[in-house]
């Protein structure tokens, strides 16, 4: 594959991921593992996969991002998170809005002007309430796997009320939950309230201006958009490819640093 | 990114128990002064070195837990754990301001539970800015300055009085001008707060000394950073500062309790406290002082269209009630205002996070 002209590598707590885009911003390559503890060595295997999948031995112009984006030692640059996935929303989506990143580690709205410039964000970044582990311990505990847990929690025609947001006080309602008689079904779909009230909190301090977009690994699970329509009245949009939001980002902002502007969606 | 404007050799400060230690040999004593408002010239005129006590940072805060609620915030803990651990053992007295709910349970604390071994003076402000609060911290003044004649078993006259005023005033100006200078100096925003903070406890003349130094530094015209205003308490962990001239910010104006609101005014009047009370209630608004969100609002503003600051940080430890009390109004009053800002709370007692790091860095490429 040739006429690769820029990368993006996104070093985040659960997965780690490499997009590279052509002239025009188009995503044209992509790579997604889970994220290693020795993450220097994962990004230098996953570069040597991009040369190998690309054709471009150089793997350049390069950004990171991340919470691991200090960590890649053949960045050009590094760019925060924030920055990358309104980057990356823009060009996907062609607008503005208030954008949810739900991300293993922490979640995020960022508030985007008709430009996609970032005009305001919050950061969830001190708890697990609100964010991909929530789901992901909790669905450990249930023993339901991480791939249907939206389904199941849709599935559910009553609705367990989960008291606490917080993760650990969570396992510990679910348990209970269970020791009295209550389903699996309606304790996820309690959960993914629970999860969803928190991100609405978020959005309620920047602002909620529409249309409203969710991205991160956790768009992917179709309860949490269908909960956060229906918590705020908005109809949720979710980009293409919502996982690898940041790394697109990341590697658009690496082609303007060349001096090439992305085009539309 | 390596800050680029430290090109002039830094002067030196002494360390505060090597000060506490001459001044005591010189016959003096020592006062602890917890944050924030106080009149230092009075204590200078009984012949009293303040130092005072922003927490400080890394201590073992634990010994604070039995006497003090678990929302109380890292620098009144700090300062109680400091003291039950022997670090104020250098200190003769210790001077209390009310300046908010845990600070003025600190003074409780200390007077009918912990009885250190120094004498405890509480010092109460008030909450309002009008004559009526002048003449009540005048009088204030003139309580303390009694309390202050019992202690140290001299009274000075009033015109000693009036000259250590009148010195404090000058160096008070002296401060107001490293403030104003700040953009030029060659100095990193973390060399600009280790310097300036020295007036925390540096005997007069040192200070005087050390602001006419800086002041005479060559002035430089650094490359472009993104300005920034600095609001909050007081810059701890000092980390943080570290990371605004990494990430190529600079903060050109500061908000800061501890700085920016105690660039104190001369005072007018002849009488000596009355004056120190004007001195005192003139400096900018303070939400310790119960100063109305609005003004608080129009200084932030002014300070960053003066300055061309892009954005407000609050850099605020954790279980401040004053500060935020009035956060979310001041930010959505910012935010009317087209400036944007961003909170960063933290403990004196923690490294500054990766979060609160990734914080900042996405803060400075927004508004760059």
């Amino acid at each position: 594959m040739t006429g690769i002209r820029a990368w993006g590598i996104d070093v985040g707590s659960s997965t780690t991921k490499i997009v590279g885009v052509e002239a025009g911003g188009t995503m044209c390559l992509h790579l997604l593992e889970d994220s290693e503890p020795r993450a220097e060595e994962q990004i230098v295997r996953m570069l040597q996969r991009a040369a190998a999948a690309s054709g471009d031995q150089r793997v350049r112009p390069l950004v990171a991002t991340g919470y691991g984006r200090k960590l890649v030692q053949q960045a050009d640059r590094v760019v925060t998170e924030i920055t990358c996935h309104a980057r990356g929303a823009y060009r996907a989506l062609g607008h503005g809005g208030t954008l949810v990143d739900v991300g293993g580690q922490d979640s995020k709205v960022i508030k985007l002007g008709p430009q996609g410039e970032v005009l305001d964000f919050a950061m969830n970044d001190k708890c697990a309430a609100g964010t991909g582990r929530f789901l992901e311990n909790t669905c450990r505990r249930l023993g339901v796997d991480l791939e249907r847990l939206g389904e199941v929690a849709l599935a559910a025609r009553d609705e367990a009320t989960l008291s606490s947001t917080c993760t650990v006080f969570a396992e510990s309602e679910i348990v209970s939950l269970l020791a009295h008689g209550v389903g699996v079904e309606p304790i996820l779909k309690g959960l993914h309230r629970a999860l969803v009230q928190r991100l609405v909190a978020m959005i309620h301090t920047v602002g909620l201006t529409p249309p409203l977009m969710l991205s991160g690994g956790v768009a992917r699970n179709p309860a949490v958009a269908r909960l956060l329509e229906a918590e705020t009245g908005e109809t949720v949009v979710v980009p293409p490819h919502p996982q690898l939001l940041g790394a697109f980002g990341a590697a658009l902002v690496a082609l303007e640093s060349v001096g090439e502007r992305p085009g539309k969606p | 990114m390596q800050p680029d404007v430290n090109v002039a050799p830094l002067p030196s400060i002494p360390r505060r128990r090597d000060l506490a230690r001459a001044h005591h040999e010189r016959g003096g004593l020592v006062a602890a002064v917890l944050p924030i408002h106080y009149p230092r010239a009075l204590l200078r005129a009984f012949g009293i070195l303040p130092m005072e006590v922003w927490g400080p940072p890394n201590v073992d805060a634990a010994r604070a837990a039995s006497r003090l609620q678990p929302y109380v915030c890292s620098i009144v803990r700090n300062a109680l754990s400091f003291l039950e651990s022997g670090g104020l053992q250098i200190a003769d007295l210790l001077i209390v301001p009310h300046a908010c709910d845990s600070l003025q349970g600190l003074g409780s604390v200390l007077l009918d539970f912990v009885h250190p071994a120094q004498p405890v003076l509480p010092l109460y402000l008030p909450r309002n800015p009008a004559p009526e609060g002048t003449a009540f911290l005048a009088d204030e003044f003139r309580a303390l300055h009694q309390r202050l004649a019992e202690v140290t078993q001299r009274t000075p006259s009033e015109s000693e009085l009036m000259q250590a005023i009148l010195d404090e005033e000058v160096a008070d100006d002296l401060l107001r001008r490293v403030h104003e200078q700040r953009p030029t100096l060659p100095l990193t925003t973390f060399d600009f707060y280790h310097l300036v903070r020295a007036r925390e406890f540096l005997p007069l003349d040192s200070f005087v000394s050390l602001a006419r130094a800086i002041l005479a530094m060559p002035a430089v015209k650094s490359p472009p950073k993104i300005p920034i205003v600095l609001s909050g308490i007081v810059p701890e962990p000092m980390d943080m500062l570290r990371a605004v001239d990494e990430l190529g910010a600079s903060v050109i104006a500061d908000d800061l309790a501890c700085c920016g609101r105690r660039l104190y005014p001369a005072g007018r009047s002849r009488d000596p406290f009355m004056r120190l009370a004007e001195s005192l209630l003139g400096g900018s608004p303070d939400s310790t002082r119960g100063s109305p969100i609005q003004d608080r609002l129009d200084h932030l503003l002014g300070l960053a269209h003066s300055t061309g600051s892009r954005g407000v940080v609050f850099h605020d430890v954790k279980f401040c009630e004053p500060e935020l009390f009035d956060l979310p109004v001041l930010r959505r009053g910012l935010r009317d205002a087209g400036l944007p800002s961003i909170t960063v709370e933290v403990d004196l007692n923690d490294a500054v996070s990766h979060q609160a790091r990734t914080r900042l860095e996405a803060f400075l490429e927004m508004i760059a």
